[in-house]
């Protein structure tokens, strides 16, 4: 067997240089918690690890109207600053339903979102804000927005020899109003059969920039886009509810998995907005 | 008189090890030079073996030994013994062992089981039990799909006479139900680690709830004089616990620690595997199954399909049970003929009918075969009947706890397995629940007791 | 082959280890500290609980490499002969062991709990246990004996 090797990056240079010398074969690993699961059921065999546990990427700094999270934090210290409480509240929210302490401990959200499923509970909440991502290879960098990272399931657009820098996050001023809800087996150590995370500033009244992010309903983590437009500029009622959140269930492409059916997804995502949006509108 | 233990608050005699960490499961017990077993299972449902050729994988370095059918002395066991150790020719579960190997570790051993040439001809199988009953259902086994009781392909259970009682009836009462497959998941994988002497004697670590059953068919299978093995159950260290093992022969005896079982490890699932390997190759060997086999082939509560017919009188009465029960049993008998019987036992609940038909089946699937679970039977067996409770009372559009009340036993009934009961409290039980639960039952029900029928 | 220093219990520990090798596999076959269990090897059930630099993670998915000079507890090191840490003393007095094979984890994500929320409500106890599972299904009773740890603890220090 192949000896392997183990690669400790003690800063974002190296990790990319690593990350470019090694191509295709170096994987990196952060908190493992998902790595080490395809690694224990033997789908997964790396030849390179590079490790970004003391690569400096944790740290959550604000930057201008940006909140700025570096992708190797793990999910418990997002989830205790007071920062992301106080200006990302929806992102503490979600991140408290997420597996488990132990897998919060030590997962971290650049990892989360590196890894592509379509049930990553960080993305609906990422999505919901309008964060983008900072990618980073030795050749240069590039900030996409959360919506074009994904791009089918255990899919994303990073290239080999790229990886996640950072999260962006607009810091929500006063008045936004925010919802998450998530439907699992149980409620900890679960992965979501639908997830719906709501963000909706509103300005006298009237919806100005609402997003509404699906989790677990398709191939990649989704933002119900007519939804939102149907929304966009009114006051929200309970008719206008109704439509937007069958406009939401519209949008879904879920499958059936062992989870939930396909049409109980599309299903729980229409009750889930329609919930949600009325929790925001009371 | 103060007793030191009777109506006393007792701690565990295990509990002191278990919370400094010193409990040894079997998984736990370390000894030099053990090999690590692993097995290749049966990709399909039902098939024959046309080509077991396992010549590469023992030539590879590392590799301690492999067995197949071929290796087994008394390839059969079972409380009906027709499950073989390892599967002879004909499969009948996905998943079902067709050979295994003891290597120097887990990699060795994995890529062993790949240079095993396994050609299996897959043939039609049947899934479903209701399926399997009929006539031209392709065959689990080669003697039908129905096990026998006896002359009768079901477990009767006959009290009064079932025709008169539903002509005595006002109302019928009809329904279905479906109680779905259940895995234990005891957070104890099903392991096994047997160690061999110089001797030709075994010493088994097992993850038994059943030692004794599973110490006989054990020498059953290897053809052995029960004192060469002893079945060894592992004891915490703690205190005087701690006491000597014992084979069959000699009576001081160790229970064993268990890290859950909930009827998971009523059937031997490794031990035979571990103890055919360790006699082969002379060297300790010790399988722990995956979670993912654990929860896909070992046992688990079969799905059980149960239809209620109950003649009921306008006030309450039951006067006539006819039930039929279908226990989806999967490729092997296991314990399944006994999870039949106890849930036909207990058809009518706590209550006494008169006239009672029960006809309990256990029916093969190509499927893992299942087994005993939190009450061999009798839980689903409960769930049918208390829903039906609930249907009875709506559709006389009487309060559920009446029903309950009136049909409840009292001192001197029947059971339809015709058991006189001598001491019975229900009556009183479930008054000391309403209360608990907060309900104010009416006078005529908090003055009935289990002395008396009070309806008659 | 990699080496791999860590620290177990108080006491540092020198082995070998591959780029596959999970901190579960080092402290069972290579230290012989049992009381972390192989339950699911997919950080699911959580019998495999340990603190590093008191977190608690899950052995069975934690690379063994990533764990270099880092100090490990499990629960062999919360106890010295004749001497329980309070939690152990409390599973034991309030029935949290049954089986005995989650207890360990337990203990520890109580453990964890306690070093951060001396007073915690039930149901902090119940979130900081949540990824632990007990199949026994005796969550009532391990519940009640964190609660009465802290309890334990919160007098020892007044």
């Amino acid at each position: 067997m192949a000896e392997g090797q183990f690669l400790k990056a003690t800063d974002l240079q190296e990790a990319c240089e690593l990350l470019a010398q090694y191509g295709g074969k170096a994987r990196l690993l952060a908190g493992g918690t998902d790595l080490m699961v395809a690694v224990n059921q033997r789908k997964l065999f790396p030849e390179v690890l590079v490790y970004l546990g003391d690569s400096g990427l944790n740290y959550i700094n604000a930057e201008g109207d940006n909140l700025v999270i570096g992708a190797a934090t793990p999910f418990t210290d997002i989830m205790r600053s007071d920062r992301v409480q106080e200006e990302t509240p929806l992102l503490a929210e979600v991140i408290s339903h997420l597996a488990s302490p132990a897998i919060r401990n030590v997962g971290t959200i650049g990892g989360n979102l590196a890894n592509g499923s379509p049930a990553a509970d960080s993305a609906t909440a990422l999505l919901a804000l309008g964060a983008s991502l900072r990618l980073r290879s030795k050749t240069g960098e590039r900030e996409v927005a959360v919506e074009e990272f994904f791009t089918g399931p255990g899919e994303t657009m990073l290239e080999p020899a790229e990886l996640v820098q950072e999260i962006i996050i607009p810091r929500q001023i006063g008045g936004a109003k925010w919802a998450y809800r998530k439907l699992g087996k149980r409620k900890a150590q679960t992965l979501s059969i639908v997830s719906v995370a709501i963000s909706c500033p509103l300005e006298g009244g009237q919806c100005q920039g609402v997003r509404i992010a699906l989790g677990a309903v398709a191939p990649t983590p989704i933002l119900a886009t007519e939804a939102a437009r149907i929304l966009e500029g009114k006051a929200m009622d309970a008719k206008l509810i109704d439509k937007a959140a069958k406009a939401a269930a519209e949008a879904t492409r879920p499958i059936d998995d062992v989870r939930g059916s396909a049409w109980y997804r599309r299903r729980a995502t229409e009750a889930l907005v329609k919930q949600l949006l009325a929790q925001i509108s009371a | 008189m103060t007793m030191k233990v009777v109506g006393q608050r007792v701690k565990r005699y295990d509990g002191m090890a278990h919370v400094t960490g010193e409990t040894r499961f079997v998984d736990d017990v370390i000894v030099p030079g053990t090999l690590t077993v692993k097995a290749l299972r049966s990709p399909v449902s039902k098939g024959t073996i046309k080509t077991m050729d396992t010549s590469s994988a023992e030539a590879m370095p590392g590799v301690a030994g492999v067995i197949t059918a071929e290796d087994v002395p008394c390839n059969a066991y079972g409380l009906v013994p027709d499950q073989p150790v390892i599967a002879d020719e004909t499969v009948r579960f996905k998943g079902e062992v067709v050979a295994a190997v003891a290597a120097v570790d887990e990699d060795t051993a994995l890529e062993a089981l790949e240079k095993i040439n396994l050609e299996i001809e897959e043939e039609e199988c049947v899934l479903d039990p209701l399926e399997a009953m009929k006539p031209d259902a392709p065959k689990v086994r080669p003697e039908g799909n129905v096990f026998m009781y006896d002359e009768r392909p079901f477990r009767q259970i006959i009290l009064g006479d079932i025709e008169a009682g539903f002509k005595d009836a006002d109302v019928v009462v009809e329904n279905e139900y479906v109680h779905p497959s259940l895995e234990h998941a005891q957070l104890e994988l099903q392991t096994s680690l047997a160690v061999p002497a110089a001797s030709g004697k075994l010493t088994i670590y097992t993850v038994s709830q059943a030692l004794y059953f599973h110490l006989g068919q054990l020498c059953g299978i290897l053809q052995m004089e029960p004192d060469q093995i002893q079945c060894k159950s592992w004891a915490p260290k703690t205190g005087s616990s701690w006491r000597h093992n014992a084979g069959f022969s000699d009576v001081n005896y160790i229970g064993g620690t268990v890290g859950g079982g909930f009827g998971s490890k009523n059937d031997i699932h490794a031990d035979h595997v571990t103890a055919l390997l360790a006699l082969k190759t002379g060297q300790p060997c010790k399988w722990r199954w995956t979670r993912e086999e654990d929860l896909l082939y070992s046992t688990f509560r079969g799905a059980w399909f149960i239809t209620i017919k109950d003649g009921v009188k306008k006030d309450g009465r039951i006067v006539a049970r006819q039930m039929k029960s279908i226990r989806d049993a999967g490729g092997y008998s296991s314990l399944n003929p006994y999870v039949v019987d106890k849930h036909s036992f207990v058809a009518t609940g706590p209550y006494f009918v008169p006239n009672v038909q029960i006809h309990g089946y256990c029916v093969y699937t190509n499927k893992p075969p299942a087994s005993s679970m939190r009450g061999f039977g009798v839980t689903p067996s409960v769930f049918a009947t208390e829903l039906q409770m609930d249907k009875i009372a709506q559709e006389l559009g009487m309060d559920p706890w009446e029903v309950r009340f009136i049909n409840a036993y009292r001192t001197g009934d029947q059971t339809p397995t015709r058991r006189v009961l001598n001491s019975v409290a229900l009556v009183e039980v479930m008054q000391k629940l309403a209360e608990k639960a907060g309900v104010d039952l009416p006078d005529k029900l908090k003055n009935m007791n289990s002395k008396e029928r009070g309806w008659t | 082959m990699h080496s791999l220093e860590l620290t177990v219990n108080g006491r540092s520990y020198q082995t070998t280890v591959t780029l596959k090798t999970t901190l579960l596999e080092v402290l069972r076959d290579k230290l012989f500290i049992t009381s972390p269990k192989v339950g699911c090897n997919s950080g699911d059930c959580g019998t495999c609980s340990v603190l590093i630099d008191d977190k608690l993670v899950r052995s069975c998915i934690t690379n063994a490499l990533s764990t270099q000079g880092k100090e490990i507890t499990t629960v062999e090191g919360l106890s010295k002969p004749g001497h329980l840490h309070p939690l152990q003393e409390a599973f034991h007095e309030k029935y949290g062991a049954q089986c005995g094979f989650c207890t360990p984890g337990m203990i520890l994500a109580a453990k964890a709990l306690l070093d951060e929320n001396p007073k915690p409500s039930r149901k902090d106890v119940r979130e900081a246990l949540s990824g632990n599972l007990c199949r026994c299904a005796g969550y009532g009773k391990i519940v009640d004996s964190v609660m009465a740890a802290a309890e334990q603890m919160g007098q020892a220090k007044n």
